[in-house]
């Protein structure tokens, strides 16, 4: 139970969704853009967030679009993560999205939401951070698409009154080599020990990862080392658990010195997976 | 026979397939107010300040304790307990303060805006480091507090129990030891899981009368607990308890009620409803024990057994409880199953600032049983001998004595030997206990003995009264508590075979009143159908009597010479003179109106007999009626690159006696199975630097879930007990306790290296691996 009264609100534009923003923030209700709602209502319950109202989003019809255009495979933030693991468009997005909670979780859990949660994995961001996605945003002067890692640093990165309507992936992504896996402590459903997503373009390997530190990343560093060629495998990656952004994550799921264990184990993977016995 | 070795579908399961049946919480009355505990943030520190100015001002409210008006000590064995927290909080979770209003979001509102403040003390974070002179004192005042007769705290200590076994000679017995094996385990506490969270509601009648409703194992002894800690006079109070969803021990504590019944004390009487958040039955409500433990075992050439040295240090928490019983009764059954006529038990019971521990299912013996079952690995390693082998040779046997020094015989202790050699046929133990399925996949197996009596109140029984319906059909009443394991059932079974009908011709409700269902002392300690079993027949017995008494009259024929079957008495030398159970239970009309005989109730009982208290020198005594006895096997596949596994299948034998109802049986071993897996392979509170635990939700801690078990084998060795109805040995908790040594075990054998703690998760096994160099 939450023990605390909110107002609720249901936009069903982009515009008024923003409008409404600004309102409820001036009246000092503490807006917050609200999506699935396993998070907000899960963390509410312990006063680990509080708000005065909701914008619920998803009566929003930009926010379902699931489809192509010309271009781009376009996916709509209210799309739930049990649809896009079932929606095998972006087999890549797919897997790692449907290794997101439980099954039941996933039935609610939205793709904006994961991605602009509080919870740190963030897990379905990866695929997104690999195809060099771009986002649709609304904001207070209208909306506009800007590539994902231009908002995405550790964490999104907008304004409060904006938020994420659409994820726009090029089609001839979509189709490349991939690897993805999640490592857990022990059981099936669970938090990521870590997840490592990659893809392979044009004999060039992207590298993304949750969980190791304390936000996801694909970092240029990483994977200039991953692709130096010139150096046996088990060095490139004894390099590039040096060339980490930020220190590994020590917790209750596993030590930090585990954690770089297991992220070399998976780069040999991934190495195995996406170059086989290739050198 | 008509009604033992059926599996017939328990009476309750209707309901609870249709999602219909109700637990405590389910039975809010339009009248209901509702309480919402604040509880500690931190495991050891001094309650400076309490402001309750703003939660009291929340429209709604309709009163507020804290420790100031709920200080009473409470606790069954020793009374360290406050209700509510005064002055000092000694685990985080612990309740400060309880707030009583009209709806549970007011409630919960209000809650949110008491502010405590408090002054962090040192914390105790282990019963190794209570154990050491210089730690922190959790209860300063140990010496001060009442207590029971045999419990023996030290005060000035952290120890609030010690238990000693003193059997043999020990100096002869490491004589006699051509190996010796040591080894040191431990794990830290964890939670029951069950997936009713505590729950109880509170009233006071106008006229004085207390009634409460409580998901518990043990509403009697509320009852008992109220008539001690408040003087309530026991007939003044009812303990109503309905389906219980699952305690494994952790419902045979009583906390939520006194609060509960304060709570409604406070608003004149009203009933407030109580019900635990999954946080709050994590670690307000207390937990399953933890433990650190030393054994060292010796042995002749032959693998013969010859002395065994240990010390238990069990993690009690905060406050004592059942803690206390459960380090005795690990002392009571210290060498596991085997024979060993030299045996030093030192088993210690330590306050630290973790939640405090109440029975877990096996109550101490799961935690024992590693400790051995491990170290007998290691000397079976030592001597070069099949691990399967060793235990077999010392499996214990009648004429044997246990460590408290009580002969054995065959109805006592039934056939371990038996089990471990069936146990090993089930798991293939020929084909190898080590297989290597690829360079970096290795197949291994692990396997472990147990057993287990009861530790309960000497003089702990149990009553039963059995009525008939005008129709010839049973009405049992018997205070066995439906926690999920279908006993009440089962019983129903025993009274069909006793009166000789169809198991569907006799009624059971599944909730207890405690103003007129018979007493069963506790629902704990695989003794319900052990006693009640008993109780139901003897009730059967006087119902037969009487109905038998009123044939006679009827039929005109002496009562010896009457029989009865299928709801019938009948003359046995012409069965065709009978009459129906429905003709005789309200008494005998003859053709010309006259009546005979009456409304037939029968009534009957059991206590344990020859129970004895523990000699506090020797620990020489008789804890319990008689062990159940098996042997549980694991097997694993274990990835050598990365140190992940997965849990292939496991088996359990066990000796159950005589089994009533086959299904039900197995359900209870493949759920004692699942339970020991689980504990072993994942759970365990993680407590940060200052003693907060890290994972009180199934976010964070995780079990074993359905779909991600192993294959379950059960079989069943059959010794029948000489005092049980039709032979029956308990089994609600045996299967659990052989399964953290087995896994642990196999696990073990599997990465080459010992694992003694647990969980036994893959960053365990690398550490172990990498030998803690890392």
């Amino acid at each position: 139970m939450i023990g605390f009264d909110f107002e609720y609100y249901r936009p069903k534009t982009l515009a008024e969704a923003v409008n409404f923003y600004h309102m409820l923030k001036e009246r000092g209700k503490r807006p917050v853009y609200y999506s699935g709602g396993t998070e907000l209502i899960t963390m509410a319950r312990l006063n680990q967030v509080i708000f005065g109202s909701v914008i619920d989003i998803k009566g929003i019809p930009d926010t379902w679009i699931y489809g192509y255009s010309e271009q781009d495979l376009i996916i709509g933030s209210s799309i739930s993560l049990t649809d896009l693991e079932e929606d095998r468009d972006f087999p890549l997005l797919s897997q790692t999205a449907g290794r997101v909670a439980d099954r039941t979780s996933r039935n609610k859990i939205t793709i904006g939401g994961n991605i602009c949660g509080k919870i740190i994995y963030r897990e379905a961001v990866l695929p997104f951070l690999l195809a060099d996605s771009r986002v649709l945003i609304a904001g207070r002067n209208g909306s506009r698409i800007v590539p994902i890692s231009n908002i995405f640093e550790q964490e999104v990165q907008l304004a409060e009154d904006e938020w994420i309507v659409q994820f726009l992936t090029d089609r001839s992504i979509l189709s490349l080599p991939f690897f993805t896996v999640k490592k857990r402590k022990l059981d099936v459903i669970d938090y990521p020990l870590l997840t490592l997503a990659a893809i392979k373009k044009d004999e060039h390997i992207r590298v993304a990862v949750s969980g190791l530190c304390a936000f996801p990343f694909r970092s240029e560093a990483i994977e200039t080392i991953l692709n130096n060629r010139s150096m046996p495998k088990e060095l490139r990656i004894k390099e590039a658990v040096d060339r980490l952004p930020a220190p590994v994550l020590n917790d209750w799921i596993a030590s930090a010195e585990y954690r770089r264990f297991v992220f070399q184990n998976t780069l040999m993977e991934m190495f195995t997976a996406l170059e086989g016995d290739e050198k | 026979m008509y009604n033992i070795g059926r599996s017939m579908i328990r009476k309750d399961a209707i309901e609870k397939v249709t999602g219909t049946a109700k637990y405590t919480a389910d039975l809010i009355t339009a009248d209901s107010l509702h309480a919402k505990l604040v509880t500690s943030p931190f495991a050891h520190a001094l309650v400076k300040k309490i402001d309750i100015s703003a939660a009291s001002r929340i429209t709604g409210v309709q009163a507020i304790l804290t420790g100031k008006e709920a200080h009473t000590l409470t606790g069954e064995q020793i009374k360290d307990r406050p209700i509510l927290a005064v002055d000092r909080v000694r685990y985080n979770g612990e309740p400060v303060a309880v707030v009583i209003a009209d709806t549970l979001a007011i409630a919960k509102r209000a809650a949110d805006l008491i502010k405590v403040s408090y002054t962090p003390l040192p914390v105790v974070h282990s019963p190794s480091q209570a154990y050491q002179e210089d730690a922190p004192l959790v209860h300063e005042n140990l010496g001060q507090y009442e207590k029971i007769a045999d419990v023996y705290p030290i005060p000035g200590t952290n120890i609030c129990n010690v238990t000693k076994i003193r059997k043999g000679n020990m100096e002869q017995g490491w004589n006699a030891s051509a190996v010796t094996a040591e080894t040191k385990i431990s794990f830290p506490p964890s939670d029951h899981c069950a997936i009713e969270t505590r729950s109880v509601s509170a009233e006071v009648l106008p006229d004085g009368h207390i009634i409460i409703y409580s998901s518990s194992q043990v509403p009697f002894t509320i009852k008992k607990l109220f008539n001690n800690i408040f003087g309530i006079d026991q007939g003044r109070m009812t303990v109503h308890t309905p389906l219980v969803g699952g305690a494994y021990g952790g419902k045979s504590a009583v906390q939520l009620e006194f609060i509960a019944y304060l709570a409604s004390r406070a608003v004149g009487g009203q009933k407030v409803q109580l019900t635990n958040s999954r946080e709050e039955d994590f670690i307000t409500s207390p937990v399953h024990i933890g433990l650190d433990a030393w054994v060292k075992l010796g042995a002749d050439k032959n693998g013969i057994l010859q002395a065994a040295e240990m010390i238990f240090l069990f993690d009690g928490g905060a406050y004592s409880d059942k803690a206390v019983d459960m380090s005795r009764a690990a002392a009571t059954n210290c060498t596991g199953p085997y024979h060993i006529d030299n045996v030093r038990c030192d088993s210690l019971c330590l306050y630290t600032n973790h939640p405090y521990a109440t029975s877990f299912r096996g109550f101490s013996h799961p935690e024992l049983t590693l400790a051995i079952e491990r170290t007998l690995e290691v000397l079976a390693e030592k001597l070069a001998m099949d691990p399967v082998e060793l235990r077999g040779k010392n499996a214990i046997r009648p004429g044997n004595t246990s460590p408290t020094q009580v002969v054995l015989n065959e109805s006592k202790i039934g056939n371990t030997r038996k089990c471990i050699e069936r146990v090993a046929e089930l798991i293939d133990w020929d084909e190898g206990d080590r297989i290597e399925v690829s360079p970096h996949v290795i197949r291994a197996k692990g396997i472990s003995c147990f057993w287990k009596n009861s530790n309960i109140d000497t003089n702990a029984g149990s009553g039963a009264i059995l009525t008939f319906n005008a129709d010839g059909t049973v009405n049992l009443n018997c205070g066995v508590i439906e926690i999920g394991t279908g006993s009440r059932s089962v019983l129903a079974q025993i009274a069909a075979e006793r009166l000789k009908i169809d198991a569907q011709q006799v009624f059971i409700k599944m909730d207890i009143d405690t103003s007129v269902t018979p007493e069963h002392w506790k629902t704990v300690a695989s003794r319900g159908l052990w006693m009640a079993g008993r109780a139901v027949l003897a009730a059967c017995d006087d119902a037969v009597c009487q109905l038998k008494d009123t044939a006679s009259q009827a039929l005109r024929v002496p009562r010896e010479d009457l029989d009865i079957s299928g709801g019938y008495v009948f003359v046995k030398n012409e069965p065709k003179r009978r009459l129906a159970f429905k003709e005789l239970a309200y008494g005998y009309v003859y053709p010309n109106g006259n009546a005979v005989g009456g409304q037939v109730i029968g009534r009957g009982y059991y206590t344990l007999t020859g129970m004895t208290f523990l000699d506090p020198e020797t620990g020489k005594g008789v804890p319990g009626p008689d062990w159940t006895v098996g042997a549980q096997a694991v097997e694993v596949e274990w990835n050598a690159c990365d140190f992940t596994y997965r849990i292939l299948r496991a088996a359990t034998v066990i000796d159950a006696g005589t089994i009533i109802n086959p299904e039900l049986a197995r359900g209870q071993v493949r759920g004692g199975m699942h339970m020991g897996l689980s504990f072993a392979s994942r759970e365990g509170f993680v407590f940060d630097k200052n003693g907060v635990v890290l994972n009180n939700q199934f976010r964070t801690y995780k079990v074993l879930r359905y779909g991600e078990n192993p294959h379950y084998t059960v079989d069943f060795v059959v010794t029948p007990s000489r005092e049980t109805a039709y032979g029956l040995r308990g089994i609600g908790e045996h299967a659990v306790i052989g399964m953290p040594a087995a896994l642990a075990n196999s696990l073990s054998r599997a990465a080459g290296v010992p694992l003694n703690q647990l969980p036994l998760t893959p960053e365990l096994i690398w550490r172990a691996k990498s030998g803690d160099q890392v």
